[in-house]
């Protein structure tokens, strides 16, 4: 890698020519190209030119000297070619360079104007300026191939381009003349586009639209560039976005047209075959959707009990709060009311401390200010049913329960409800009731026996 | 199944006009042939051998050969592919166990691409839900970057002629039910395969879709009129680094270097050289620590110079 890298001039070494055998046939179908289209053939002389400008630059002074080196390289490159163009790798470029820092000075300064100036594409301008040399020079290059040198008839376009370069260019810069003597080679981009055209040309599928049905090639090209609709490359939904709406948008194309052409387009739904994802992979990923679905329906119930137990803890916390609340409110009033009847009855202090020894006023005080909020209570729970109201009547609500339903002698005497009728006939309204027929205990036992 | 549809497809066919059949003798004449030898290098990782079989099982016209020895040695692919009557190359170089590069080789003559693997998922891993026929032919959708620029330009015919099934080959699906798209951004290449679905169409977008599918024909079925598409992801995805062009299939002068590739490589080593750059600085400081210290006197190793106010000279 290091011997080619040393032994080549820039030019060979970035464009290794190819064999010749292969180059000659291939300067003939150029030929050929050049009569039969000029457009191309305009794109070639632009190319040229560009070539040109970026060599000018790198050219050495004296043409024969660099005439000599040109074709030490080239008989290199000739003879290198079948060994080391297959062996190509990645790799290449990082060797050579790095081959060449312990052995030759690398201009560092050189290789950013190569790199620069390889981007000249843009530079239309300077393209135009130069467009009068360059017909001039289209015109006699082929000649100079033949008289310069005799074996070196590798007329690919690039090699063309050399020898024009060789023969028009006026020598400028000392250093770049060293650096060529020196044997380093600036790393270029390489972008032949005339080159490429015409490997494109060479293997391209007919696929015009007005000549060739769209089901013979499916391939459909995109209105607008997808990557103006990417924002932020980063950013993984919207860049899926744009790729999915590319494939969209000739998915769409591509039915409507093969439905023109009546090529059938969608699968009946009974038409089964091998699938390109096997049955047992689908069912995988259904059941990773599955787990999926239920993994999410766990986590949001989750989530909710979580949510109910922080909500029932706020509202545990707000009762105990209250409860806090209310103790203090009642201590409170206790010490007023301390207080109050400490300043009234001041004089008769011993008294009043006899009087009441249980704090009975405290308690009725307490008392009166919780009733207020009892009767509130009772509006609430406004008029009992009937039952209810009976029952108060009868056992009475509040009040003295003990011994009210014992007799005395007052409800002894009464003889209110008496009835002599009930008593001697044992019929009446209440005598009927009672004839419920329930058999005696031995028919009973007779009748359940017999069961 | 695929027999019987065949037979009726042929007889329908038989009673369409006469302008269809000149159009499939027009097609006749112009046979696309693309045979495309798929295989890979020694030492390429589980990951890289399913891609392999992912693509191969999405290329019917491919013909999947045993791994290369050799990774010098290219040009034999060109021999091996004539040996299986393919036309095209599609090899998988694997380096460190861990790179992954990618050939699209014409065979007899050229051109050669050569890609940069990165960001494989296959179809496995992938848990898409898509699905199609095993070797239907797909739609083939195309950037628009990919006419502006010669290298794409070159790049779009060689997946048209790799990935693009040719049409009438005896093992492909008569129907067409995948997309393969393939977009430029961020200089590189993205590659995602969609399954065509076709769904009810949603009301709304009903009108605005009419414009498009009135000129369809009447022969197209009248139940499928009223359906949209709707596209839901198959797998596998990469991303593809273009490096170079050549000219030649597996040699030959390069059309096209792309200056924008680093080699991972060199990546690599650049981190680890600022992880090393790290390591030293601390090292330094350390080295520098010790000088300093000895220079005080205040290191193990030297003996201390004896002071007259010792408190052993003092008291001894």
């Amino acid at each position: 890698m290091a011997k080619k890298g040393a032994t080549q001039s820039p030019k060979a070494g970035s464009k290794p020519n190819s064999q010749t055998g292969d180059a000659q046939s291939k300067n003939q179908k150029a030929d050929r190209r050049k009569s039969n289209e000029p457009v191309v053939e305009k794109v070639a002389e632009k190319e040229e030119q560009r070539e040109e400008e970026t060599e000018e630059s790198e050219e050495d002074e004296s043409e024969d000297e660099q005439l000599q080196i040109r074709a030490n390289g080239n008989n290199e490159s000739d003879s290198e070619e079948d060994s080391d163009e297959n062996s190509e790798d990645e790799d290449e470029s990082d060797d050579d360079s790095g081959d060449e820092h312990p052995t030759h000075h690398i201009d560092f300064e050189a290789i950013d104007d190569s790199d620069s100036e390889s981007e000249l594409d843009s530079d239309e301008e300077n393209d135009k300026k130069q467009d009068s040399n360059k017909a001039q020079n289209g015109m006699s290059e082929d000649k100079m191939d033949v008289d310069k040198d005799g074996e070196d008839k590798s007329g690919d376009e690039e090699d063309e381009e050399e020898e024009i370069d060789v023969e028009e260019l006026e020598p400028e810069d000392e250093e770049d003349e060293e650096q060529i003597a020196a044997g380093t080679r600036t790393r270029q981009t390489i972008n032949n586009k005339e080159g490429l055209l015409t490997a494109l040309r060479r293997i391209q599928l007919d696929i015009n639209p007005k000549t060739t049905p769209f089901s013979f090639h499916q391939s459909v090209v995109a209105s607008k560039r997808t990557e103006d609709s990417i924002p932020q490359i980063e950013d993984d939904l919207q860049r899926e976005l744009a790729f999915m709406n590319q494939a969209l948008e000739a998915a769409r194309l591509g039915r409507s047209l093969l439905r023109k052409e009546g090529v059938p387009f969608t699968r009946p739904t009974d038409y089964f075959a091998e699938m390109v994802r096997t049955d047992a992979t689908m069912e995988k990923v259904k059941q990773k959707l599955i787990e999926e679905a239920t993994a999410k329906k766990a986590a949001a119930e989750a989530r909710k009990q979580r949510d109910l137990k922080k909500f029932g803890k706020a509202v545990q916390v707000q009762k105990q709060l209250e409860r806090a609340k209310q103790k203090r409110e009642a201590l409170d009033k206790i010490n007023q009311l301390k207080r109050k009847r400490a300043e009234g009855g001041s004089a008769a202090l011993g008294a009043t401390e006899a009087d009441d020894p249980f704090d009975v006023a405290v308690d009725n005080e307490l008392s009166r200010d919780s009733k207020p909020k009892k009767r509130r209570a009772d509006g609430d729970h406004p008029v009992p049913n009937p039952k209810r109201q009976k029952k108060n009547a009868k056992y009475g609500f509040g009040g003295k329960k003990r011994g009210s339903k014992s007799g005395d002698a007052i409800s002894s005497g009464d003889l209110s409800g008496f009835s002599v009728k009930r008593m001697k006939y044992g019929g009446g309204a209440g005598g009927g009731k009672k004839k419920a027929n329930r058999p005696g205990k031995a028919r009973r036992k007779a009748a359940a026996a017999k069961r | 199944m695929a027999a019987v549809y065949k037979t009726i497809a042929k007889v329908t066919g038989s009673k369409e006009d006469k302008d269809k059949e000149d159009r499939s003798n027009i097609i006749a004449e112009r046979k696309n042939k693309q045979r495309v030898l798929v295989l890979s290098s020694r030492g390429v990782t589980y990951r890289h051998r399913h891609l392999l079989n992912d693509l191969a099982s999405m290329l019917p016209h491919g013909r999947k050969d045993a791994k290369f020895d050799t990774k010098s040695r290219l040009y034999e692919l060109c021999e091996l592919a004539e040996l299986y009557n393919c036309n095209n190359v599609l090899f998988f170089e694997a380096r460190k166990g861990k790179d992954l590069y990618m050939w699209f080789s014409k065979v007899p003559n050229g051109p050669t691409v050569k890609f940069y693997a990165q960001n494989l998922h296959t179809m496995e891993e992938l848990h898409f839900q898509g699905n199609c026929l095993k070797g239907s032919r797909p739609i083939l959708s195309f950037d628009a970057a990919f006419e502006q620029e010669p290298y794409l330009k070159v790049i779009k015919e060689l997946f048209l002629h790799t990935f693009g099934v040719p049409q009438g080959h005896k093992k492909s699906k008569p129907f067409i039910d995948h997309v393969l798209s393939f977009s430029v951004a961020d200089g590189k290449i993205w590659v995602r395969n969609y399954e065509i679905r076709e769904v009810e169409k949603v009301k709304g977008e009903a009108d605005k879709r009419e414009e498009g599918e009135t000129e369809k024909p009447k022969a197209a079925k009248p139940g499928s009129k009223d359906t949209d598409i709707n596209l839901i992801e198959i797998g596998p995805r990469f991303v593809l680094t273009p490096i170079i062009i050549q000219e030649g299939s597996f040699g030959g002068p390069i059309l096209y270097e792309n200056k924008r590739f680093i080699s991972p490589n060199k990546i690599r080593a650049e981190l680890r050289k600022a992880k090393a750059a790290r390591h030293h600085a601390r090292m330094e400081q350390q080295r520098d620590l010790l000088a300093r210290k000895r220079q005080l006197g205040l290191d193990e190793s030297t003996p201390k110079k004896k002071d007259d106010l010792d408190t052993r000279e003092l008291f001894a």
